[in-house]
């Protein structure tokens, strides 16, 4: 038990250390988080081992992104204390469940920056439902609550081990930003990210690349892809690069089907195709039981095995595999001779093979596992005659490897692109004080700040601009509830909901509830998929209609939302009190049994990090009380 | 007006009585005929199914409320009086052969429709009857007389939907018989014997495909019209491939003929495959053999299942306090150890294999120089998580090795480990597998995985002399491949590359393994292409015309390339001219084309463009209501003439 208490309070003592450091200026690198010597494009993030590490060639960017890394490392470990601690004592009555919330909180603030005074209002808010645990005097419920407390240490214990990279991403325009990614984030997630901090045009073109300058090759990484997991295969020496640019052939199958579909036809009927025409392409390669490839084929020259020659052969693209036909034999399926299946092979660009390899041409791909690093006998090396018959072969290998995924990737980069279409529209259209309280942010600055919250104020304060929203600095707890300067401009998202009819709090919260709202958003697209998820999960938890506010305890993405609602129903009690204690507590529970993993996706900036030795401490830590009781 | 006789047979007289004769006259009406006959067989029996079939014109008399003068009728015409629906032997996709009584007057497409209700297949309109290949008579000699299941004493479709008991039509859970006939639609048969697939005849030439075509029964006619006798046997396939809207808990009948209509056509080589698909359906069929034995189909969700289990165990967990240490126990993975031998090929010399202490956790191998250095540093770590896992086994010279293909950053790194035995060899096996795919020996595939190997390796043990002995674990390779690769390759050879196949496939449930082999076939090139051999307005030589849901293609005879592809969204108007025989279709851009049927009627091309232009125009919301007129209507045109 001391050793747990003793440990705790360090921790305290230090994230207060911290946060008050770091609130009210954070332009003193004087925090000093968990410091990540970013030496290359990236490098593995080890969380409290190298406290001590110097931070000096950090960007600011990188500052941010470590700070909140930082501050969920925090919250994690504290959050698990306190689960502990229940867990051990019973519900103490003890302050830790509030900060519990609240350090729930602070990470999605910082995530969901344009909406910061309803963020810093969730403090007072959302507690009910880890409150009223303090007198369930109920063994079951007790029971219930335990098992709650010990299942959701092992979530955060099985989130500890997540894997987060900090990454350089170089961007065509020569600039670079460094971002954390961890682990569960596809590279949609990563783009959107990155979308925010460049202000770039969001079209559906842009793309997440890797370089291997060993190979010269070039791969414009999938959406649904993980980045995380490439990325750490690379050799600690590795002059790989991520690169962020546009890339018209990522999606080009889907703008112009007829293209890769009907590429045996002449071309310039092909070019003035309706729109009709090529919908019912997609219909019928793309929306059917299977997914049907592009018939491609022709003569492609093929690098013979561990050598330099380059010999033409006629090559058949099918879904199960990349074939060709052998001298002499027929073009029949049962005579051909499979290259490759792409089960366990990438598909990459080349560049300059004339030089490097002898190539007949500079318009050759590659076939490897995406292990591979440098030259080998299991890579295929192919050469096409045209750039457009290598885009050709690239698209239909992927087409044959990823199937539907690729179509519903690219519905997802076009809603994602129309929402931020819309996102910017609106800003320039509305005011923020017709837009409903969801939309407080005008200026496109703002969106940049999703993310990374600290450092957006700052810039503004330099700026001077009139910037839409109060500073939101990560770590409000500390702060008084009110935003620092609310002085400005446009504060009006906390006003908002109370002017606007005082007597429709309780359905407002409903109304910032379904997707549809937050779609018209800069920001929610990424955040759409989960809430769902969490929704259905309460639905199938027997709680139909579950009043928000004891959900907000749980999923980050929900609660900002819903705490605008709970803000806004500030003045008079909020809802959750009706419930009787018990009842509040067991929904709380029962939620908490399914919907402990939307957390984990939704949170852009990993709400708990990793530290081999902080856990592997409190694992001990844990056996040992256990064996003391 | 004037009396005179009419002729008419009936059926229930017997063959050897002589035609009855009836008094009639002209302006007597259809019905009142056929209420005169009956009285005067003096039969008590249900004379509501019989109609007047009128033999010389091969036509049915089916309007009771016409007059004899209306059809036509004379002194000299011979009737007959015969029920309208027939035993019918019904030849079905798997292979079995069922005596069912069918509609012989309505048009093709409504009978099919009511043998699809008996049997409980949804979307009647993507099946149609065929003739059946002409059996050659040498080899039907001594050959058994086929098994045939009768259900003829099925109540007749009526117009109200089938009421379901326990999952089928209420009529098949009636007695254990029918219930066995049922399960005969709904299970997949098992692998045939490798000599019957061989026996089989196969259509090989694109020629030969496209005469199988030209056996379609039409649409429009009746069973009896076009010379289908009672007893007669037809086939029933589906014929349009465009299946739409399948929902596996209700299609169960459906999706097994369609399963059993794919697989016949790639062991046949209706459709060609390659090697490495013939590999992956192999694996498929073994599989779905396998647990069809053990699982039913799609009783419930899927998804519901997953959900339901996962309550359980967290029920489970959540049941003690010391959940906690559970919890714990299971995020710390099980191990392998043993020893073992390796050999790495890339290092050129020829050492050979060495004998280390190995140890698998998670999905990482490490070896050690021996047992008691295992708490030392490991000589060597290999993570298997995505490398390339092939058996390389023999077990007559028993020999049990594995072979790692492990990616690196320099390339693949080749190793192969040597057990000693069968147990040892399976165990290692499943665990490299799974590593490969990302899983820990936690998973709970493992002990499927080592099963699933154990009974390859004893398909490797059966001899040539009990290849027919068709057990669970003991199934001939051969039998689930075309007889091309059954000449190419031994079963030994066999066996593991469709093990390799298999160990994609292997945690499939039931329907997912169906599904996903009908989706390979579709992906394949050809699929979905029905040949006919036609000849072009202009051209002397015979070409091939493939017809697809969504396209017409010209096929060049001699070389076998594709020509010429139209796309049927393009299609302005097709025309048949019935005296000349010949479709003309146009296409945008005052494309015209026109061209006679050579191996099939013309019906049957003009049938087929039809059938998938109205197959094209369903939509998911009116999933249930057929629009039957609409299909005749882009079909017929035959009769309007």
């Amino acid at each position: 038990m001391d050793d747990i208490d003793a440990m705790f309070s360090d921790m305290l003592q230090e994230m207060d250390l911290l946060t008050q450091s770091l609130g009210p200026e954070e332009s003193e690198p004087l925090p000093k988080p968990p410091s990540i010597s970013v030496t290359r494009e990236m490098n593995f993030s080890n969380g409290f081992a190298d406290m001590n590490e110097s931070l000096n060639d950090l960007e600011d960017n990188d500052l941010d992104a470590l700070m909140a890394n930082l501050v969920a490392d925090i919250s994690a470990t504290e959050e698990m204390f306190v689960s502990e601690r229940e867990t051990s004592t019973g519900p103490a009555p003890f302050a830790p469940p509030p900060v519990q919330s609240e350090s729930h909180f602070c990470l999605p603030p910082s995530t969901d920056a344009h909406r910061p005074a309803t963020t810093s209002n969730s403090i007072s808010a959302p507690p009910p439902p880890p409150l009223p645990t303090a007198k369930p005097s109920k063994e079951e419920l007790e029971e219930q609550m335990k098992a709650d407390k010990i299942k959701l240490a092992l979530e955060k214990l099985k989130e500890a081990k997540v894997k987060k990279l900090v990454v350089k991403v170089e961007i065509t325009d020569g600039g670079s930003k460094t971002l954390m990614v961890d682990e569960r984030q596809t590279v949609r997630e990563v783009t959107d990210n990155l979308f925010e901090k460049t202000h770039c045009d969001c079209n559906i073109d842009w793309c997440v690349c890797e370089t291997n300058p060993d190979l010269q090759t070039e791969r414009g990484f999938e959406d649904h892809e993980n980045l995380v997991e490439p990325l750490s295969t690379w050799q600690r020496d590795s002059e790989n690069k991520v690169l962020f640019q546009e890339k018209k052939d990522k999606y080009e199958v889907f703008k112009n089907p007829q293209v890769f579909y009907l590429w045996k036809k002449d071309k310039t009927s092909l070019k003035d195709m309706k729109e009709k025409d090529k919908e019912q392409l997609l219909e019928e390669n793309f929306c059917g039981p299977s997914i049907i490839v592009p018939d491609l084929e022709g003569v492609l020259y093929l690098k013979e095995d561990g050598k330099k020659s380059w010999k033409q052969r006629y090559f058949l693209l099918r879904a199960s595999g990349l074939y060709y036909s052998p001298k002499g034999k027929t073009k029949a399926s049962r005579d051909l001779v499979c290259l490759v299946q792409f089960d366990n092979v990438n598909v990459y660009y080349c560049k300059e093979y004339k030089n490097k390899y002898k190539a007949p041409t500079d318009h050759c791909f590659i076939l490897k596992h995406p292990q591979i690093q440098k030259e080998s006998q299991y890579i295929k090396y192919l050469c096409c005659d045209d750039e457009w018959s290598m885009t050709l072969w690239v698209t239909g290998i992927r087409i044959a490897k990823y199937g539907k995924q690729l179509y519903d990737n690219y519905k997802a980069a076009v809603r994602k692109a129309a929402g931020s279409a819309t996102w910017v529209n609106r800003t320039f259209q509305d005011s923020p004080s017709i837009s409903n309280a969801s939309t407080p942010s005008p200026t496109p600055k703002a969106k940049a700040a999703n993310g990374h919250a600290p450092q957006q104020p700052m810039e503004n304060k330099g700026s001077g601009n009139q910037t839409s929203f109060p500073p939101n600095p990560p770590l409000m707890e500390i702060l008084p509830p009110p935003p620092p300067d609310p002085a400005f401009l446009p504060p009006p998202p906390p006003a908002l909901p109370t002017t606007t009819k005082g007597n429709k709090f309780t359905p407002p919260p409903m109304d910032d509830l379904p997707p549809p709202p937050s779609e018209d958003l800069e920001l929610p697209p990424d955040f759409l998929p989960p809430p769902p998820p969490s929704f259905v999960s309460c639905g199938g938890g027997a709680l139909p209609p579950p009043p928000p506010d004891p959900l907000s305890s749980l999923p980050p993405p929900p609660p900002a939302l819903q705490n605008s609602a709970s803000m806004g129903g500030g003045p008079p009690p909020p809802p959750p009190p009706p419930l009787p204690p018990a009842a509040a507590n067991h929904l709380a529970g029962s939620i908490r049994k399914v919907a402990p993993p939307p957390p984990k996706r939704t949170t852009q900036q990993p709400s708990a990090s990793s530290g081999g030795d902080l856990m592997s401490e409190l694992m001990s830590a844990m056996h040992k009380k256990r064996s003391h009781q | 007006m004037a009396a005179w006789d009419l002729t008419i047979t009936v059926e229930e007289l017997g063959p050897e009585a002589p035609p009855l004769k009836i008094s009639v006259t002209s302006d007597l009406h259809i019905g009142g005929v056929i209420l005169k006959v009956v009285e005067k067989t003096q039969l008590k029996k249900d004379w509501s199914d019989h109609a007047l079939w009128w033999e010389q014109k091969q036509q049915w008399l089916l309007k009771p409320s016409w007059t004899l003068d209306k059809c036509g009728i004379h002194a000299d015409a011979r009737l007959c009086l015969t029920p309208q629906h027939k035993p019918l032997r019904l030849g079905l996709p798997n292979g079995t052969t069922i005596l069912l009584r069918a509609c012989f007057s309505s048009p093709v497409f409504r009978t099919v429709m009511g043998i699809c209700k008996l049997l409980n297949i949804r979307h009647p309109e993507e099946l149609s009857l065929l003739w059946p290949v002409e059996a050659k008579k040498k080899k039907k000699d001594k050959g058994v007389e086929e098994e045939v299941y009768d259900i003829t004493c099925a109540p007749l479709p009526s117009a109200t939907m089938l009421k379901l008991s326990s999952g089928m039509p209420a009529f098949f859970a009636e007695s254990p018989e029918s219930e066995a006939v049922y399960k005969t639609l709904s299970v997949s048969q098992p692998a045939p014997a490798p000599e019957t697939i061989a026996k089989m005849y196969r259509s090989t030439t694109i020629v030969e495909k496209a005469q199988v075509n030209g056996r379609w029964l039409d649409s429009s006619r009746s069973l009896l019209k076009q010379g289908i006798k009672e007893n007669d046997k037809v086939l029933l396939r589906f014929k349009y491939f465009t299946f739409h809207d399948i929902t596996p808990q209700i299609d169960v009948v459906r999706l097994t003929q369609l399963y059993e209509q794919a697989r016949w056509a790639i062991l046949l080589e209706e459709i060609e495959c390659t090697e490495e698909e013939m590999m992956v359906f192999a694996a498929l069929q073994y599989h779905i053999g396998k647990v069809s034995l053990t699982e039913q189909f799609v009783a419930s969700c899927p998804a519901m299942d997953d959900l339901d289990s996962a309550l359980q165990c967290l029920e489970v967990k959540m049941d003690r306090e010391s959940s906690a240490d559970d919890m714990l126990q299971t995020m710390t993975a099980p191990e392998l150890h043993d020893y073992l031998k390796i050999f790495r090929p890339k290092r050129l010399t020829l050492k050979g294999y060495k004998q280390f202490w190995f140890t698998f956790k998670d999905t990482t191998l490490s070896y050690y120089k021996s047992k008691e250095e295992s708490c030392k540093e490991p000589i060597q770590q290999m993570n298997l998580k995505g490398c390339e896992v092939a058996p390389d086994v023999s077990v007559a010279g028993q020999k049990f090795c594995i072979r790692l293909l492990i990616p690196g950053p320099e390339g693949m790194n080749e190793v192969y480990l040597r057990c000693e035995q069968e147990q040892q060899y399976s165990q290692w096996m499943a665990a490299c597998r799974l590593a490969s795919k990302g899983k820990t020996l936690v998973d709970s595939s493992f002990s499927s995985e080592v099963q699933s190997i154990q009974s390859f390796l004893a398909m490797q043990k059966t001899t040539p002399s009990n290849k027919t002995a068709q057990t669970d674990d003991s199934i001939n390779t051969h039998s689930l491949v075309s007889p091309r690769y059954q000449k190419k390759y031994k079963p030994k050879q066999l066996s593991p590359r469709i093990l390799e196949a298999y160990q994609n496939v292997a945690q499939l449930s039931l329907t997912d393994a169906i599904q996903r082999f009908l989706q390979i076939w579709q992906a394949l090139p050809d699929f979905g292409l029905s040949y006919i051999v036609v000849r072009f307005k202009g051209c002397r030589k015979d070409e091939v015309l493939g017809i697809a849901n969504n396209r017409l293609i010209r096929i060049d005879l001699g070389v076998g390339d594709v020509v010429k592809t139209w796309r049927y969204n393009t299609m302005r108007q097709w025309n048949v001219n019935w005296d000349i025989k010949q479709v003309a279709i146009e296409f945008d851009g005052n494309i015209n084309i026109a061209f006679s049927c050579v191996t099939a009627d013309c019906k049957i091309v003009h049938e087929y463009i039809g059938g998938y232009i109205f197959m094209s125009t369903r939509s998911r919301d009116q999933s249930d209501t057929l629009n039957e007129e609409l299909f005749h209507k882009l079909t017929g045109g035959h009769e309007a003439l």
